[in-house]
C-alpha cells in the first residue's frame, strides 16, 4: 500500500523503476513555516466558529439537542484537530507537498488579474447586462493568458458570447 | 417489467439521444485535457442541465462521466500526463509503450478494456442497487448516521495524505452545511442577516468553486511554458490474437479489484487503477516488464479504474452516499431535479435503475466506437492552446453558476469558494471530504439529533448495525493512521537490512 501511495503521489509519471524518463521536478517544497501558519489559522477559525455557534439566537430557548448543539460539536472537534495540527507542525518533519506544483512569479500576476477581471465582470453584468461585459471579459482573459492574435481574440470572444447566449437564452430558457 | 422497459425506452427519445451525444463530446474533451477533471466538468455541466428534464440531465452528466473515463487515457499514453486522476496508473505502461512505437496499440487496448470494465460494473449496479436499497430501507436514524460516519471516514482516510487534515476538511464541509435554517426548528444559523443565505449555500456554486475555479486558479499560478509534444508515431492499432489472450487475465483480475473499490464510498478510479495494476503485476508471468511498456499493465490499470463506475453509482443511488467526487456533484443536480438519491428512490421510481443502466451502457458503446474509429483525429486535439481552454472554463463557470439560481449572489459565492479551494489545495487540505460533508451534513445532523432524542445517548452503540458501522469507521481511521507508521518502519528495516 505504501508503494501505491508513493506511485499515486508521483506527478503522473511512470514508476521509479523506469530510468528512461528524467523530467524536472516542479513539486512545491515542504515548509514548516507554512504548516505552522495553516495550523494556527485553522485553530483560530475553529475558535471563531465555536464563538459564533454559541451565539446563535434561538427563538424558543435552548438546551439539550438544540440548533446550537451540532455546530458547537463540530467547532470543538475542529479545534481539537487544529490543536493536533499545531503540535505536529512544530514537532513532526514538514509534510511533503508533492501533490502541488511550485508557484511561478508570472503565475501570481496571471491569477490575481484573472480574479480581478472576474469580479469586475460580475459587477458589470449586474449593471449593464450580459453581452458587452462577456465580450470584453473573454477577450481580456485571452489576452491575459497570452493570446496575441487579433483574429483569435475577436472571433473567439464573439463566438463564445453568442454560443452561451444562444444556449441559455433560447435553448435552456434562462434569461441572461 | 413494463416499468423497466419504459426506463430503457426513455433513453431512446430524440432529445435524450441529443443530450447523450453532447455528453460524449464534452466528456471526451474534458478527459483529454489534463487539468480538467470529470468532477469539474460534471459540476460545470450541472449549471447547464438545471432546466432540463431529469432523464435528459442524467444523460448529459452520466455520459460525461463515462466519456471522460475514455478520454483521459489519451494524454496518459501520449504525453505521460493523466487526463484525470483516474488514469494515473495508465501512464506506468501506456507511455513506455508509446515510446516503444506502440501508442496506437495502447490506445485501442485501453479503449477496449475500459468498455469491458464499465459494462461489468453496470451489471453489478443493475443487480445490486435494488437489494442494497431494500436493506437500507430498514435503517433508522442511528443506522443512517452510522452510514454517513463510515462513508466520511473511509473517504477521508483514502483521499488525504494527512488524516488530520482530511478529518478537518470533512468537518469544514459539515460546518458549511449548517449555514441557513436549522432543519428541525427553522432557526437561522450563520446567515448574518443575508437573505440569500437563509436556504443555505448553493451547493452547485460551492462545488464549481472548489473543483472548477480552484483548479483553474492553481493552473494559472503554476503554469510553465514547457510544451510536451505528444508522441506522433502511433504504430499499429489492433492487437494480435496472442495479445488479446495476454490481456484477458489482467483484465479479469483488475476488473474484480475495480468492482470492489467502486462500492467503497469515496474510493474512485485513481485508487482502483493503482491497486488493479499492482494486483495484475503480482499475478503476471511477465512482472519484470511492468512499468516498462507491458500491454498487460495498460489493460489492468484501465479495466480497474473503469470498473469503479457502476459501484460508485450503486452506493450513490441506493444509499444516497456518493461513491466518488463526481457522484457527489451528481447528487446535487439530482436534488434540484426533485430526485433524492437514497433507499426510497428505487421504490418510488423503479424505472430509474433501467434508465441509468441504459444511459451508461449506451454511452460506453458510443464512446468506444468513436475511440476506435476517430482516435487519430482526437490525438490532434491535444495541441489546443491553453488560453482558449482557460478562458472558456472561467466564462462557463461564471455563466453556468449564474444559471443555477438566476442570481449573481451565487456567482460571488462560487468565486469566494474558488479562492478558498485554492488556499486549501495549496495547504494540502483535500476538497473531496468538504463536498462530502456538505452533502451529508443535513443527513448526519438530522439523523443524529433524532437518534439522540428517540434512543438516548447509547442509541448508536446499542443497535447491532449502527454499532458495526461505527466500529468499521473507527477501524478505517486507525488503519489510515497506522499505515504511514508501518510503511516508515518497513522502510527503516529495509534500509538497515538491504539484503
Amino acid at each position: 500500500m505504501a508503494e501505491l501511495e508513493q506511485l499515486a503521489t508521483s506527478s503522473g509519471g511512470t514508476p521509479p523503476l523506469d530510468e528512461t524518463i528524467a523530467e524536472p521536478d516542479y513539486s512545491a517544497a515542504p515548509s514548516r513555516r507554512l504548516e505552522i501558519a495553516i495550523a494556527v489559522t485553522a485553530l483560530m477559525l475553529s475558535l471563531l466558529a465555536l464563538w459564533l455557534s454559541r451565539n446563535i439566537i434561538l427563538r424558543m430557548g435552548g438546551g439539550g439537542v438544540d440548533p446550537k448543539w451540532w455546530p458547537t460539536l463540530l467547532s470543538v472537534l475542529a479545534a481539537g484537530l487544529a490543536a493536533i495540527l499545531v503540535g505536529m507542525s512544530f514537532l513532526a518533519p514538514p509534510m511533503s507537498r508533492g501533490e502541488v506544483e511550485a508557484t511561478e512569479k508570472d503565475g501570481w500576476i496571471r491569477m490575481l488579474v484573472a480574479l480581478t477581471l472576474s469580479a469586475i465582470y460580475v459587477f458589470a453584468w449586474s449593471t449593464i447586462g450580459y453581452v458587452i461585459p462577456t465580450l470584453v471579459f473573454t477577450a481580456a482573459l485571452l489576452f491575459l493568458f497570452g493570446l496575441r492574435s487579433w483574429k483569435g481574440l475577436v472571433i473567439f470572444s464573439l463566438a463564445t458570447t453568442a454560443f452561451i447566449y444562444g444556449l441559455f437564452h433560447y435553448l435552456l430558457k434562462v434569461p441572461l | 417489467m413494463s416499468a423497466l422497459l419504459d426506463g430503457v425506452l426513455a433513453v431512446f427519445e430524440p432529445s435524450v439521444m441529443l443530450c447523450l451525444s453532447i455528453g460524449v463530446v464534452v466528456g471526451m474533451l474534458v478527459g483529454m485535457f489534463p487539468g480538467i477533471t470529470a468532477t469539474m466538468a460534471v459540476a460545470l455541466a450541472s449549471g447547464f442541465t438545471m432546466t432540463l428534464e431529469p432523464v435528459q440531465g442524467l444523460a448529459v452528466l452520466l455520459t460525461i462521466y463515462v466519456a471522460a473515463n475514455f478520454g483521459d487515457r489519451i494524454p496518459s499514453i501520449l504525453i505521460n500526463t493523466p487526463g484525470t486522476p483516474a488514469s494515473i496508473a495508465t501512464t506506468f505502461d501506456g507511455y513506455p509503450m508509446a515510446k516503444n512505437g506502440q501508442a496506437g496499440l495502447a490506445l485501442i487496448v485501453s479503449a477496449l478494456v475500459s468498455a469491458v470494465g464499465i459494462v461489468a460494473s453496470m451489471v453489478l449496479f443493475a443487480g445490486a442497487a435494488v437489494p442494497l436499497a431494500q436493506l437500507a430501507l430498514r435503517f433508522g436514524p442511528s443506522e443512517m448516521f452510522a452510514v454517513v460516519v463510515l462513508a466520511m471516514t473511509i473517504m477521508i482516510s483514502i483521499s488525504s495524505k494527512s488524516i488530520t487534515k482530511g478529518l478537518l476538511a470533512g468537518i469544514i464541509g459539515l460546518f458549511i452545511a449548517t449555514i441557513g435554517r436549522d432543519p428541525i426548528t427553522g432557526d437561522a444559523r450563520f446567515t448574518f442577516g443575508i437573505r440569500e443565505l437563509n436556504g443555505g449555500l448553493d451547493f452547485i456554486a460551492v462545488i464549481i468553486g472548489l473543483f472548477g475555479i480552484a483548479e483553474l486558479l492553481d493552473q494559472l499560478l503554476t503554469h510553465r511554458n514547457h510544451e510536451v509534444k505528444p508522441i506522433s508515431a502511433l504504430g499499429r492499432w489492433w492487437p494480435t490474437k496472442a495479445e488479446y489472450k495476454r490481456i484477458a487475465k489482467p483484465t479479469a483480475i483488475s476488473g474484480l479489484v475495480g468492482l470492489v473499490v467502486g462500492i467503497i464510498p469515496g474510493a474512485g478510479g485513481d485508487i482502483a487503477g493503482l491497486l488493479g495494476w499492482d494486483r495484475a503485476k503480482a499475478a503476471s508471468s511477465t512482472k519484470a516488464t511492468f512499468g516498462k511498456g507491458n500491454i498487460e499493465g495498460v489493460a489492468a490499470a484501465d479495466t480497474a479504474s473503469s470498473a469503479t463506475l457502476g459501484g460508485s453509482l450503486t452506493t450513490t443511488m441506493a444509499l444516497g452516499i456518493p461513491g466518488d467526487s463526481v457522484m457527489a456533484v451528481m447528487i446535487g443536480s439530482m436534488i434540484v431535479w426533485g430526485i433524492q438519491p437514497g433507499p426510497s428512490l428505487f421504490v418510488n421510481e423503479p424505472a430509474l435503475v433501467a434508465t441509468i443502466t441504459a444511459i451508461m451502457v449506451l454511452a460506453t458503446f458510443i464512446t468506444l466506437a468513436i475511440n476506435l474509429v476517430r482516435m487519430p483525429m482526437m490525438v490532434k486535439l491535444l495541441d489546443m492552446p491553453k488560453p482558449y481552454i482557460w478562458a472558456t472554463v472561467l466564462v462557463f463557470c461564471i455563466v453556468g453558476t449564474y444559471a443555477t439560481t438566476n442570481n449573481l449572489f451565487t456567482v460571488w459565492v462560487m468565486l469566494f469558494f474558488g479562492v478558498v479551494g485554492l488556499i486549501l489545495k495549496r495547504c494540502g487540505i483535500p476538497a473531496g471530504p468538504i463536498v462530502l460533508g456538505l452533502i451529508l451534513g443535513p443527513l448526519a445532523e438530522s439523523n443524529l439529533r433524532r437518534s439522540l432524542l428517540i434512543d438516548g445517548p447509547t442509541g448508536l452503540i446499542d443497535k447491532p448495525i449502527s454499532a458495526t458501522l461505527i466500529g468499521l469507521a473507527i477501524i478505517a481511521v486507525i488503519a489510515a493512521l497506522g499505515s504511514p507508521l508501518l510503511a516508515r518502519r518497513k522502510a527503516k528495516r529495509a534500509k538497515a537490512n538491504p539484503s
